[in-house]
């Protein structure tokens, strides 16, 4: 038995980086090979509101996506959470609602959100150019977050099987 | 000289920075607004068949995909010289209203209520949604997520795809909506149009009757002197997916008006250096830098200049809405910026009643969703109105249908140079030698940015947030001296 997870894999596969989380989630799903029925592997698109709706019902939610942080080599990878993020709830977004925001938002009103949101976000190097195929660097980081959710996702299910203590 | 700028946390979402030049006094010496565009867009859809365009171009965007979608879906209409069965008419308009109430709804109450329910320099912490939740009651923030549900729900239902869809082909549609299918959006359309009476009877109740709101809306901290662009039907009221694109002049009187296949010989595009955006303005009055006033060659494309642009709205309540508007704001055209959101939830009315409307006509149900494309493919131009602004479409392509030339003006950046103006305009009237620069202040520079809902999207979705800003301030030595949202 796992905890009811939700893997979302983000991003905009025609524009180069930005694909990542994407490609990361595909590749997931193909190694998890439907071994833990608890969990769920999707791709999106999308942000603010409509992501507080994939989140909901899902007991844990772990995200793939690529970021451009400041100072960070393209193909860094971060294990974070949401209140890590730079960016917080005093921080509102031009279009909609941010990530910490949908969450407590969620909260607020009973929709089922998740207990545990991990991320896992990937330095990208381009993400304005279009195209169909990530940069080198990013590329090496893909398969190395693919490594990171599995991984995260068996142990979480051995801690389950042993029970508490584990 | 000190410099202030408005800077992205972190990218994801195409970011904007504003930076606001200081004069050793301490007043604003000039302000500038510049966006990272997207690269290669015209070379990645060259040698593509042009009927996957709408499919294409709906994926650069996360923001409006269904505008681009149906600006597309016309643009390629035209190239194979097919003109679409009413039904396939009816329900990309329905498709359309739908993704308006969608959209309008997300900004309203997560962008411009907060300012307003909250004020424009309470906590920042309280200044989002979740505090105009606890405001106005939570029940409400549930209202809010159900019915933009609803507009993605009907999106979905007839366009495939929410996000991405995969719909619009050349002479119509790809597939129908069933007789039950209708009957389901004339109840979600209702619902929408009682949210949508609801939305403005909030903005009655918490801004137009409050003093200090009022007082922030009319200041002329907010205004702006340019053209007004928008689509109209025979009738010339406001209409998103189709008709003829109207300009009218400071006063309000019409000066320009085309059809979609005509826009380059009404709309030209000014280069800047330090901008890749273009800065669009009027072919008849010409480039005449970055000035309103009378003499002034740019126009604005928004919600209120939809509303200055038309003489009316199509559906009655949004009519009467419509004259409310203009008699508390004295008359057309409203130059008050801020008046924008009001003239969004006007829009929002217009769109629930316009969905309802087209739910209503039992034509919409009808198989009869395409004409078959039989001439050469030669050359097309598609335009609608994005809900942040027109939106152009222009391919070219070979007589196999490959495309050879493409040309996109999004919403924003007809608004490029307006924007610019607002916020130096707000910033020189806010920032003043000896005030101390706050948080409350910088916020209130970037409503000015916010009321025109600015799309620089490249990416369709951002992890942490979208385009969120930090506000940098630099002394008159290009120091860092205060720094906002970091």
């Amino acid at each position: 038995m796992t905890r009811r997870t939700r893997v979302i894999g983000l991003g905009n596969t025609i524009l180069t980086d930005d694909g990542v989380g994407v490609y990361a989630a595909r590749e997931v799903r193909r190694r998890l090979d439907g071994q833990f029925p608890d969990v769920d592997v999707v791709e999106s698109e999308v942000a603010g509101f409509a992501l507080l709706e994939l989140m909901a019902g899902w007991e844990r939610v772990i995200l793939i996506d690529a970021v451009a942080f400041d100072d960070t080599e393209p193909g860094e990878i971060f294990r974070i959470h949401p209140q890590d993020l730079r960016t917080s709830l005093r921080i509102r977004s031009v279009h909609e609602i941010d990530l910490p925001t949908a969450l407590e938002l969620g909260r607020r009103l009973d929709m089922g959100m998740p207990d545990e949101v991990l991320i896992f976000a990937v330095q990208a190097q381009d993400c304005l150019t279009l195209g169909e195929r990530l940069n080198e660097p990013v590329k090496a980081a893909c398969a190395r977050a693919v490594d990171m959710v599995v991984d995260e996702i068996g142990r979480a299910a051995v801690a389950v099987d042993r029970g508490p203590e584990a | 000289m000190k410099k202030i700028s408005i800077d992205p946390i972190t990218r994801l979402e195409g970011h904007g920075k504003i930076e606001i030049f200081l004069a050793d006094d301490g007043s604003v010496a000039n302000a500038y607004f510049q966006v990272p565009e997207l690269r290669g867009f015209e070379k990645f859809l060259e040698g593509m068949p042009v009927e996957e365009a709408p499919r294409v171009v709906a994926r650069i965007c996360g923001v409006c995909p269904g505008s681009h979608h149906l600006a597309a879906g016309k643009a390629v209409d035209a190239v194979y010289h097919v003109d679409p069965p009413p039904t396939a008419k009816k329900l990309r308009e329905l498709y359309y209203s739908a993704h308006y109430v969608h959209s309008h709804i997300a900004h309203f109450y997560a962008l411009a209520a907060p300012d307003f329910v909250m004020g424009p320099d309470s906590d920042p912490a309280k200044r989002n949604i979740l505090g105009v939740a606890e405001k106005v009651g939570l029940p409400i923030a549930g209202e809010v997520l159900k019915h933009r549900r609803i507009g993605q729900d009907i999106q979905i239902m007839v366009g495939g795809k929410s996000t991405h869809p995969v719909w619009s082909v050349p002479g119509g549609v790809s597939k129908g909506i069933t007789e039950e299918q209708r009957l389901q959006i004339v109840e979600m359309a209702k619902s929408c149009v009682e949210f949508s009476k609801f939305s403005l009877k909030l903005f009655d109740d918490v801004v137009l009757k409050n003093k200090a709101y009022l007082d922030i809306v009319l200041s002329d901290v907010y205004e702006m002197d340019t053209a007004y662009i928008g689509t109209v039907d025979e009738k010339n009221h406001v209409n998103f997916y189709h008709g003829d694109h109207r300009v009218v002049d400071q006063k309000g009187k019409e000066i320009d008006r085309y059809k979609d296949a005509e826009y380059l010989d009404h709309i030209s595009e000014h280069v800047e250096t330090y901008s890749y955006l273009k800065f669009p303005y009027l072919k008849k009055i010409g480039w005449k830098g970055f000035v309103d006033g009378p003499d002034s060659g740019l126009y604005q494309a928004t919600p209120l200049s939809r509303l200055n642009a038309a003489d009316g709205m199509a559906t009655p309540l949004a009519q009467a809405a419509y004259e409310q508007f203009y008699s508390t704001l004295g008359g057309k055209p409203v130059k008050k910026l801020l008046a924008t959101h009001w003239a969004r939830l006007v829009e929002l009315l217009y769109a629930a009643e316009r969905l309802l409307e087209l739910a209503s006509d039992p034509e919409v149900a009808s198989p009869n969703i395409r004409t078959l494309p039989t001439a050469v493919p030669t050359e097309g131009v598609g335009i609608v109105e994005a809900m942040r602004g027109i939106l152009t479409h222009h391919y070219k392509t070979d007589k196999n249908g490959l495309i050879t030339e493409a040309n996109l003006i999004v919403g924003t950046t007809n608004n490029h140079a307006p924007i610019s103006m607002a916020i130096k305009r707000a910033a020189q009237k806010l920032i003043k030698p000896g005030k101390e620069v706050g948080q409350g202040l910088l916020n209130m520079v970037e409503m000015a940015f916010r009321l025109f809902d600015p799309c620089f999207s490249c990416a369709t979705h951002t992890l942490p947030g979208q385009m969120p800003l930090v506000v940098d301030v630099f002394d008159a030595q290009g120091k860092l001296v205060h720094s906002e949202g970091r």
